[in-house]
Formats: C-alpha cells, structure tokens, sequence
C-alpha cells in the first residue's frame, strides 16, 4: 500500500457517465428548488416593517454559544435537549463532511487539480463520520420514542383557543411533517450505513478498502453481518447501486424541502436566536410619533424580526406547558398564537403579489386570526418568552395586537372604565389624587415630601401599596423600617401616579406615555440618590422602560434594599421565626428582573425554613394579575391561576407561610387561599411582615400587623 | 348632511370638597372635569349614523358652551371621530342657564343647519334635563326627550325614535326633521377613546366662536337673560334617624309634638 492516495473512496465508482449526469441534474434542480424557498420566505421576511437591528457581531457570538452548548434547549427537558444535540452535532458534522468532499471533488480538483481527501485525513473523516451518523440515528430514535411513547402533554397540539368545528383546529397535518422529519432524518442515516456497509462487502477484494473497514466502525461491523448472511461482494454491487440512488434522492429531497417544511427551523431557529432582544417584554416597544395607528391589524405591520420568529417555532411546547392561561383553560396558549400567525403569514405572504389590505387584517375569527378572547387571556407574565429555547418572543407581538384592540375599545367593559378611571384620577382605584398618601395619617412620624427636600431614597409607593387597604398595612410597616433604619427617605405624594407598567401591558399606549412622562417629570423635580419601591410592576416599568422616555433613574426592589440594611446591621433582629414557608416569586420581579436571590436571603436571615414549590424562580406561576387581568374579571367556574397556584403550596408538608413580595399578590393570594380552600391550613404573607416580626424597634414599638 | 351634537363638560365632586366662599358654586379646586356621560351615548349614535352612511356623506359636529377648559371634552369628541368641534364662549355667558344654553345652541343650530340634533337627556352636574328642549323651543323645532331607540336614515323625512317613559314602558314615535333628541343611556355601547386618539385630535382644530359670530348679544345670554339664578348652594345638614320609644299613646303623643314643633307651634 505504497500509494495512500488510493486510501479513499471513489466517488461514483463504476457509475456510468449518464447516471452521473443524471444525478447532478437532479442536484442541480433540488438546489434551484431551495434556492426558490429561500427567495420566497425572505421576501415575505420583507414584507414586515423594518428594523434597526445592530451588534451582529455579539449577537453573533452568543448564537454560537446557544448552539455549541444547547443551554436554551436542555432548560426543563434535559433529555430532549441532549437526544437534539446528538442530532444537531451529527446532522451538522455530516453536513460539514459531505460539504468537504464536493469542496475537493467540484471545487478544489477540477480548478486546480488539489485533493486532500485521502490517506489518513479520510480514515479519520471515516471515523468521525460514523460517529456523527450513529449519534444522529440514537437521537432521533428517542425522539421517535418520545413522540409515540411519552404522551407529553406539551406535544399534545390539541388547541385551547379554537374547538373541534373549527376549520383550523385540526394539527395532524403538523403531527405528519413532524413524523415526516424524523422519518427522512433517520433514514438518511441508516441507508448511509447501509451504503457503507454494501461497500465494504462489494470492495472486500481491495486491501485499500477492505484492511481499513474498522475506521468506518458501524459500516464494518454491519459488513460482516452482511457476509454473515451470505452476501456476495456481486450481489453487494448490485444492491449498492439501487440504495444509492434512493439515498441520493432522499437527501436532496430533504434538501430541497427545508425552505419549505419544519426542516426550516435549521436556518431560522439560530437566525432567531440571534435576534433575540434581551429586554423582550420588560421594555415593551414604543409607538414612533408619526406612526397613525397603535398597534398590529394587519401581518405587515409585524416587524421582519417577528415573522421570522414565528417561523423559528419548533412547537416544542415548553411555551404551552409553562403558560399559566392555558393551564386554567383559558383560550390561549402562547404556542398556538405563534403558529397561528406562522399559518397566516404563509397563507398571506408568500404569493408574488400582497393581497388586499383586508386579507392580512390578523384580528377575527377566520383561520389564522386570532380571537380576542385569546389576547386577551395574556398575563404578560413572560413565562412563554423566557422559556423558548429559538427566542421566540411571544408577550411583544401579544401586546402589539392588543394595542389594536384597545384602540377600536374591543376590550372588558370593566377594563374601559378600569383606563378611564386612570386618565381621570392617575389611579386604578378611581380615589382622588389627594388621598394617594392617606396611609400615612396613621404613621407615629411624618415623611419627607420629596418634592420639597432632598431625600436619600425616593420611595415610590405604587397604586396597590397606597390604597387597597389590606396592602396599606404593609405599606406602612415598611415605612417603619425605613424609619428604624434611619433611611433618609421620602414620597411624591399626590405628584405620583399609576406608574402604568400593567396599563402598558394591557395596550393602552397612549394612556401609558401620558402616566410614565408624567411620573418621570415628578421623579425628576426631586432631589433624591435612588428610588424604592415595594411594587415589582412599578420596579420594572420604572427600571426598563422611563428610560425610553428619558426617565433614567437607580431603582430598587425593597427586597434589595432591606437585605442591605440587614447585611450592615442598620435593622437588627430581635429574633428568628422557624416558620415552614414557601416563597412565591411575583413575576415582574422574579423573572422580569432576575430578583430571586434577595427575598430568599433574607428568609433564610429570618430563620424561615424554605421549602420551594416545583415551580419556582424563573419558571414561577403566576398568580393572574399581571398584564391589566387584574382589571378584568376571570370567567365564572373557571379555576383562577392563583388558586391552581394555591393547590401546589399546599401539597407541601407542614407549610405555614406563603411568603410573597408584591402587592398584587398579596391581593390575588389571600382571596385564592380562601376559595380554594386552605384557609386555616396557611397563611398568606408579605415578606415585610415577617420581617416586621423579628426587626427590633427603638421607639415605638411596632404597630401589630393585624391580619 | 349635518348632525349637530351638543356635549357638555360635566364636573364631578372630589371626596371631600369645599363650597367656593361667594357660597354660589363649588371650589374649582375640588372638581374634576369630564365629558358628561350622556353625551357619550348621543356623540356615539351620530357616528354610528355617519359610519352607516357613504363616506363623506355625513358630518357630526359636536358643540359646546364654555370656557377653555372645555376643549379637552371637545378633543375627546374629535378623538372619537367627530368632524368638527365648536367651542362657544364671551365672559358674558357666565352664569347662564339651561334656557340660555338652549338659546345660544340654537344660535349654532341656525348657522349650520343640520338634518338633525342630537343632546343627552340631561348632565350629570346640574341635572336640569332642560337644555336639548331649549334648543328646541328656540328653534321651535320637532323634538323628542328621552330617546332609548333611533332609527333614522341620513336625509330621510322623518324618524321613528322609541321614547323611555316611567314604568319601563316605550313609546313609539315617529317625528319630522329636522328634530331635536335627547338620547337615554343605554341606546347605543359608546366607543372608547383612546390617550392616543386623544392626542392625535389635539392637531384638529377646534373652532372658537363668540356672541358675535352668533348675532346675538350680551343681554340675551349669561346671568342678566337667565331664568332663574343661583343664590346659595349648601351641603345639607344629615338629619339622624330617631327612634321613638314608649307605648303606641306614647309614641303618638311624642309624634305630635315633633310635627308641631316643626310647624313652629308652641307645644
Ligand atoms: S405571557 Fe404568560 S400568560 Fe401570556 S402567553 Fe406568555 S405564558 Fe401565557
Ligand atoms: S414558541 Fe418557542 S417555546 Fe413555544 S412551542 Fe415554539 S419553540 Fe417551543
């Protein structure tokens, strides 16, 4: 084996002239047709506005992080996560291979006579290949197992907002693509061994091919199964040629396909990935000046960012499972408004020319639009966008279509008056500007009005916290350690307003920039170093989205602020609890704004014992009222996310406390407690009342709490 | 075709409020100031005619008395979809009432000679439900009060409207036009008006017209022409319920001397 040039495989070996030709015509049309799927769906891409997208080099960066290390794919599901990068890696690395031999046979050879795909280099190529191709076959075989053997209810495309009679509720056909995928998928690999393995036995005769079969473990070892079963190395050749051609075709097939077919998401899901926005749905979009009409009506209003996202859905489900409207049964599942307008999209966007203005309104009832009812089950709890793992970014489109909503009044009568309310009097309680800092009356000292001196700490209340009566409680026991821990702090008084985070979230646009500038022009007369809040909606409108309106300001979340005080032993504690409790983390603080680790310490300093619920900090449930639902009454005989959230505290064993820390859950938790029944069994708490119990106080001694 | 819409700002009262120290109104400090209620019912049945009609064919026109803080009611109505907003002031209508409201609306419905003119039944401040009749009577026009039911085809004769009387019942009319209705709550869902579309308004003009563009003059408006004058406004005293107790001779005799006392009688 002087020559180890001859170490190789010859491409279309004994094929004959017309065959080859044959075959490269085929290539030539399977290119041509993806090339045509691609022109298609980036012209649709177009057809949404445009966008300043920028930093493509990071963005760049941390796609390739996202794909090297599957971290958004193994997040709750570490067993798919890795059956997928055992495809992902081997599609890719078979990808990379069959790339290197036409780089050598149709590029390099031809032009300047240049191989390299020989000798060792190949024996190595060998190898890695049948590596590639075993790891891809054992990750779409547990695929096909999940898919026909697990049942999980996330795969389950029955939809919650359509019924039976509807002319879109059928998903079978994405049930067949599915199946359709892994079937190519898996057949690729296993006639590619089949092909090699026919090889070897064909070409056992030469010591190049035959001496050398282990580099190619998987085909070796099924070439003496082959032999084993008595096959010839002429009936080998003979078999070779037929399963050849139905390998070949197969691959361009699916090549061809991809544009055209789920295998898409091989392009747009990293393409998604790397258009991802990190604040998406924290920072809502803002509405350009000039811009007539608030929201999304019709799919060209959707930006090419978003068409591309819908088009990156896998349909995974991880969305649908964590979703806390569809697990109440409420018309709505995150995946199912992505897809649906994947579906129109295609439907409306793919044809050579745009169809009339009324053909892409997204709003009704036909297929592909979305109800209102569906819009309106959103929490905006952005469970759904943190969790996918292509970066789709559902609550910003939900919120765009609602925009529309709002301006053409299709919402809750009770909603209207809920706006109407706000515009009228800044808050949501519809009580007179004046009486926002009425919980102060009760109070043993005054505090500093913020707009008259300067204070150390801004304090800005929110709506809950300074009218609803229960929350006032609290509210004031804050003001108490503040006041012990001689924080120099004050208020905005009657200059503060509804801080509009949920009127945002609802679509009231307009109402929203009128509140948040109106806000940011109080905060702004004042002389402060940085705001607090005890409200996680007004800490993150406050902390993500003023600055969009040239409100820059430091703010915390008392959680934070209190740790910090406790840490340099500003607040002292005169003891521990010992308290079994569970922590709820509310939504806009938790997976809004990563503020998971506060609350816990300071409940381990209060010598709570935490138990966590299955759900905790990033995939927290939320408790319903987010995104203005607190605004709009639940459906009657409905089960109340709040209430499915009191279900699983009360599975845990001995549970005293339910710990939260925003006022709104104060509000939705202690009226689900009781409707559902655990009333006697636990309690519900803000984190500030047990903090209450055990800090030790100078002067007056802690007003009670009384619950 | 023309529909003119009369509105008015209303004032609704804070919790706690003050009387103004002429002891005649409020303290403006205490008020806040919206569109009226009702007239979110009759701005809305003339765009649903509008929008029911051609394009163009049709055009709402909302009016009101006042002075400038009144133009964020108009705008609201602008934001709603209303063509025009007018705006009527002069220092001189201080004071008026229901009647010369009526008259210098009137004085609008003459200029523009609309097919039909549209007010709510009545205001959520004053209560008087007299303006929509006044215009009326000063045009001594067809009219109709408390409509709960319209159905009326732009530049059609007459209309046949379904009025709301005590009782629950209705009565059917059919009325000539053009005429003046004053429109129930309930007859119509009103749409909302969104901040945006608020905003957006705000670039429509609004126009100002004074006694002069009306021919009238400052006798025929304001407190001198008024029918009738605020003298006092006073939060009344909360009475306490009393119980009387005793045996039925006791409690009758008891009755007596409280109702003579009232009457100012010596016991
Ligand atoms: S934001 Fe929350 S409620 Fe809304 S679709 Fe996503 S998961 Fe569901
Ligand atoms: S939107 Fe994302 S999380 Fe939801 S099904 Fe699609 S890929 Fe999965």
């Amino acid at each position: 084996m002087s020559d180890t040039t001859l170490v190789t495989r010859i491409l279309f070996q004994d094929f004959s002239s017309w065959s080859i030709t044959l075959f490269y015509l085929l290539g030539y049309t399977a290119i041509g047709i993806f090339a045509h799927g691609v022109y298609t769906q980036v012209r649709k891409y177009r057809r949404g506005r445009p966008l300043d997208i920028g930093a493509w080099r990071q963005r760049a960066v941390t796609m390739v992080q996202d794909m090297l290390t599957h971290r958004t794919l193994v997040r709750r599901d570490r067993k798919a996560g890795r059956a997928h990068a055992l495809i992902f890696f081997g599609f890719a690395l078979l990808f990379i291979g069959t790339a290197t031999i036409t780089l050598e046979y149709d590029i390099l050879q031809p032009l300047f006579g240049w191989r390299f795909w020989h000798s060792e280099f190949y024996l190595w190529f060998s190898l890695v290949l049948d590596i590639a191709g075993a790891g891809l076959i054992a990750g779409v075989l547990y695929m096909m197992y999940r898919r026909q053997w697990l049942k999980l209810p996330k795969l389950d495309y029955a939809r919650p907002d359509r019924s039976p009679q509807d002319p879109d509720y059928d998903r079978s056909a994405y049930r067949r693509e599915d199946w359709a995928f892994l079937w190519a998928l898996i057949l690729i690999g296993i006639t590619g061994f089949v092909l090699e393995a026919t090889r070897l036995v064909w070409l056992s005769g030469q010591p190049t091919v035959w001496d050398l079969r282990f580099w190619s473990p998987v085909g070796a070892v099924m070439a003496h199964a082959m032999q084993w079963f008595g096959l010839s190395p002429e009936g080998a050749g003979l078999f070779r040629s037929g399963l050849w051609w139905f390998h070949g075709l197969l691959a361009l097939t699916f090549i061809a396909l991809i544009p055209y077919s789920k295998i898409k998401h091989i392009v747009t899901a990293p393409t998604s990935l790397m258009l991802r926005d990190p604040l998406a749905g924290r920072r809502l979009p803002k509405v350009p000046e000039e811009q007539a009409s608030a929201g999304y009506q019709y799919i060209t209003d959707f930006k090419w960012k978003e068409l591309l996202h819908l088009d990156a859905c896998t349909k995974c489900g991880r969305c649908h499972e964590a979703c806390p409207a569809n697990a109440v049964g409420a018309p709505l599942s995150p995946r199912d408004v992505i897809l649906s307008l994947r579906e129109f999209a295609n439907q409306s966007l793919n044809a050579v020319t745009l169809p009339e203005k009324a053909e892409l309104d997204v709003h009704g009832k036909a297929p592909g639009q979305v109800f209102m009812e569906t819009l309106w089950s959103c929490r905006t709890c952005l469970a759904c966008v943190e969790i996918c793992p292509v970066a789709v970014e559902h609550v910003p489109i939900i919120v765009q279509m609602r925009r529309k909503l709002v301006e053409d009044g299709n919402m809750e009568p009770l909603l209207e008056k809920t706006l109407q309310t706000i515009h009228k009097t800044g808050n949501s309680f519809g009580e007179s500007k004046r009486k926002r800092a009425a919980w102060t009356k009760e109070l043993p000292f005054t505090i500093k009005d913020a707009r008259k001196e300067a204070v150390d700490m801004l304090w800005f209340v929110g709506d809950y916290a300074s009218f609803d009566p229960r929350n006032q409680k609290v509210t004031r026991a804050f003001a108490r350690l503040m006041h012990q821990a001689g924080v120099d702090f004050g208020l905005l008084f009657e200059g503060e307003m509804n801080a509009g985070n949920d009127v945002r979230r609802v679509g009231e646009e307009g109402l929203y920039e009128y509140l948040a500038t109106a806000n940011i022009t109080s905060i702004r007369d004042c002389e402060f170093k940085s705001v607090v809040t005890t409200d996680p909606h007004s800490y993150n409108t406050i902390r993500n989205e003023y600055p969009d309106f040239g409100g820059e300001f430091e703010i915390q979340h008392y959680t934070t602020v209190v740790r910090e005080l406790l840490l340099q032993g500003r607040l002292r504690l005169s003891k521990t609890l010992g308290y079994r409790v569970t922590f709820h983390d509310p939504c806009h603080l938790g997976r809004y704004n990563k503020g998971f680790d506060a609350p816990r310490d300071i409940l381990q300093m209060l010598g709570c014992e935490l138990v966590e619920m299955g759900r905790n900090r990033d995939n927290s449930f939320c408790c319903g009222a987010g995104g203005g639902r607190i605004w709009i009454p639940d459906a009657p005989g409905t089960e109340k996310p709040s209430q499915n959230r009191m279900h699983e505290a009360g599975a845990i064993e001995g549970l005293q406390v339910f710990v939260v820390s925003c006022p709104k859950d104060l509000t939705m938790f202690e009226d689900a407690l009781k409707t559902s029944g655990y009333e006697g069994k636990f309690v519900v708490r803000e984190l500030i009342e047990l903090i209450e119990e055990c800090v030790e106080y100078d002067e007056s001694p802690a007003l009670s709490v009384e619950v | 075709m023309k529909i003119v819409v009369a509105v008015k700002q209303v004032a609704a009262l804070d919790d706690d409020f003050e009387i103004r120290a002429d002891g005649l109104d409020v303290d403006e400090d205490f008020l806040m100031y919206d569109l009226n209620e009702w007239d979110d019912y009759s701005l809305e049945e003339a765009m649903k005619i509008k929008e029911a009609a051609a394009e163009g064919a049709v055009e709402v026109i909302a009016v009101s008395v006042g002075p400038e803080r009144v133009d964020e009611s108009l705008r609201k109505c602008l934001a709603k979809g209303a063509d025009r907003a007018i705006r009527v002031w002069d220092d001189a209508m201080e004071g008026s009432d229901a009647v010369t409201i009526g008259r210098i609306l009137a004085g609008v419905v003459k200029k523009e000679a609309p097919a039909m003119v549209f007010a709510g039944v009545q205001s959520s401040d004053q209560a008087n439900a007299a303006t929509g009749m006044a215009i009326a009577a000063s045009l001594d026009w067809p009219h109709a009060a408390v409509v709960a039911e319209l159905d009326y085809q732009p530049g059609a004769a007459t209309a046949r409207i379904k009025r709301e009387l005590e009782g629950g019942m209705l009565q059917a009319v059919e009325i000539d036009c053009p005429a003046v209705l004053t429109l129930q709550l309930g007859i119509n869902k009103p749409r909302y008006a969104s901040l945006r579309g608020i905003k957006q308004a705000a670039a429509k003009p609004i126009e100002h017209w004074s006694l002069g563009d009306l021919g009238l003059d400052a006798t025929q408006v304001g407190t001198t022409a008024a029918l009738s004058r605020v003298r006092r406004m006073e939060i009344p005293v909360k009475g306490r319920a009393q119980m009387i107790e005793g045996t039925i001779a006791e409690q009758a005799a008891k009755l007596i001397e409280i109702i003579k006392e009232y009457k100012g009688e010596a016991a």
